[in-house]
């Protein structure tokens, strides 16, 4: 009887997980077809006989490739080093805006808040040629220091946006309660406030990491040289040059690339998805 | 400066400061600077003339731009109405109770968080002209076509696979936001709903729609613009090819200004986008105000 239930529920149920598979396999199917197509022979790649969704000489030739690569694991530093640089900027401007709007009542809070919004609009296209103009005036174009000025700019709108949310559903009393025992409203702020709002604090920092790490546009136009580029310019460059692309080493350096973000996300997928959640839908 | 510190007001102003003086430097300034190149006639590594609005007029004498703007609109109208639906589908799906729906949810948002150059990258292969998977399954093992279909090389079919991969990265946010506003609808007004006699399909487009109306309009908002500004699938994908038939607002102001050193005539290309950008920004203050006011 209860048997006969169940399996009736699951029989109802087959059209719905019929619909969640096939949307699960366009999701996920062309991670999956760009990593076993970087462990394969350079000619199993265009071989579609026999087996190919699977790797049957399964090797990792494709990875040695992209290692030999010159000026890879200077790409892996730089982007690194920016990714971090530009968070740290980032991260500190916006803590401080994002109490200010949220918290503290001035002339102006308001109007500086709407501004926040407008520039988290401005889409990366529509500053990007003055921008390479006022680098080149300050002969930072072409130089890494060009990007901890630039990501900033589109990293600083979104975390502030979202901090200032944390921050407005911080509970007052905490602070007012050390501020009446003595301690200086910095201070109050710095030990209890900033403590208690921690969780938006690393949401913003590991969007603006994420954010930094797959930036394009900014570095294709604003940093050159071997040495100066970032994973993102620097792998689209040396395989994507002329007619010829070496699939295998590309889909390789397509997987190491994104795995620094996919080991981020493994740990903090709740992070993710209330940043992307808060930062659509908060007023 | 420690009573400064202590003032609201005056602490105000001074935790702003940092922020307002790189907004205004790295922000306001270019814009700026944007508008004034636009009218003048600079070149990379030349001095700028003024040339009042040559550029605009020159721009409007050419294919080039007429394409552009008609492929930045396609692109942003299509990939926004499927992502739209898609996203609703998604939400809906996920909402439901299932066995892995945490391990669903985590790994269905992968396309937009994995590095966009890089998937965009596996998309390439994918589309590849003579090693497609899609056409060697399609042709070779389905039999269901006899011709490869020339997914990056004949006009209509690049515009359309350009569209399909930004909807594949896109659909996961839209699913994600939809569901957590689908969260936040009452479930007591929904059972009411039922006792009344309304069905799944008339309680969802009557109760939870009109609900999480504000958040799905914001969202499709911030994706607009994100998609009318799309940079890296045209620069990826295709270059802006076959005969400009994918070249958006980004792509071209970047080619004009970068290969061919035209600064003036790239930095008009995105002046062009200001009138369209306005509006929706607008629109996008007046649905938060609303949001906020609910």
């Amino acid at each position: 009887m209860n048997l006969a239930r169940h399996s009736r529920k699951a029989f109802r149920a087959t059209p719905f997980y019929f619909l969640l598979a096939s949307v699960g396999f366009i999701l996920l199917f062309p991670f999956y077809w760009g990593f076993i197509s970087s462990l394969k022979f350079e000619k199993d790649i265009y071989d579609f006989s026999g087996n190919f969704l699977l790797a049957e000489r399964p090797n990792l030739l494709n990875y040695g490739t992209l290692f030999g690569t010159p000026h890879v694991f200077t790409w892996f530093w730089n982007t690194f080093s920016v990714s971090v640089a530009t968070t740290a900027i980032a991260v500190t401007i916006s803590v401080m805006a994002g109490f200010a709007i949220a918290r503290l009542r001035f002339r102006g809070a308001a109007i500086a808040g709407t501004l926040v919004f407008i520039t988290y609009l401005a889409p990366r296209t529509f500053l990007f040629v003055p921008l390479a103009q006022i680098l080149n005036g300050w002969g930072l174009l072409g130089t890494l220091p060009s990007l901890w000025l630039t990501y900033p700019t589109f990293l600083i709108p979104f975390c502030t946006w979202l901090l200032s949310g944390y921050f407005a559903n911080v509970p007052h009393e905490p602070e007012e309660c050390a501020m009446v025992d003595g301690a200086s409203r910095v201070s109050a702020i710095v030990r209890i406030t900033l403590p208690m709002a921690m969780p938006g604090i690393i949401t913003a920092a590991i969007f603006s990491f994420t954010a930094s790490w797959n930036e394009l546009l900014y570095a294709i136009a604003f940093v050159s040289g071997g040495d100066n580029k970032m994973l993102t310019n620097g792998i689209v460059g040396v395989f994507i040059g002329g007619d010829y692309f070496s699939w295998g080493p590309l889909m390789a350096a397509a997987t190491v690339s994104s795995l620094p973000i996919a080991i981020l996300y493994f740990f903090f997928t709740d992070r993710f998805v209330s940043g992307i959640t808060a930062g659509a839908t908060k007023g | 400066m420690a009573g400064l510190l202590h003032k609201e007001s005056s602490l105000g102003y001074i935790l702003l400061g940092p922020g307002f003086v790189f907004l205004a430097v790295m922000m306001a300034y270019p814009f700026f600077y944007a508008v004034f190149l636009s009218f003048t006639d600079k070149q990379m590594g030349a001095d700028a003339n003024f040339t009042g609005l040559e550029n605009y007029a020159k721009l409007l004498g050419t294919n080039l731009f007429s394409k552009t703007v008609v492929n930045s609109l396609v692109y942003t109208l299509f990939a926004l109405v499927l992502k739209f639906c898609g996203g609703l589908v998604l939400a809906v799906m996920l909402n439901r109770p299932f066995v892995g729906q945490r391990a669903a949810k985590a790994l269905f948002l992968l396309p937009w968080i994995m590095p966009t150059v890089f998937s965009t990258m596996i998309w390439s292969w994918i589309y590849h002209p003579a090693f497609s998977i899609v056409n060697e399954v399609l042709i070779g093992k389905l039999h269901l076509l006899s011709e490869p279909i020339p997914f990056l090389r004949q006009e209509t079919w690049a515009m359309a696979s350009l569209i399909y991969v930004n909807v594949w990265r896109g659909v996961p946010f839209f699913g994600i936001t939809f569901m957590a506003a689908i969260q936040g609808v009452s479930t007591e007004i929904l059972e009411a709903s039922r006792i009344d006699g309304a069905n799944r399909w008339q309680s969802f487009w009557q109760i939870t729609f009109p609900m999480i109306l504000p958040v799905v309009i914001i969202v499709s908002l911030i994706s607009t613009i994100g998609t009318l500004g799309d940079f890296d699938l045209p620069f990826l994908l295709t270059r802006g090819g076959p005969n400009d038939a994918t070249t958006l607002f980004s792509l071209t102001a970047y080619t004009l200004t970068f290969s061919s050193g035209f600064v003036g005539l790239g930095a008009a290309v995105t002046m062009t986008m200001f009138p369209l950008l306005i509006l929706l920004v607008i629109a996008s203050l007046i649905s938060v105000r609303r949001q906020e006011a609910n």
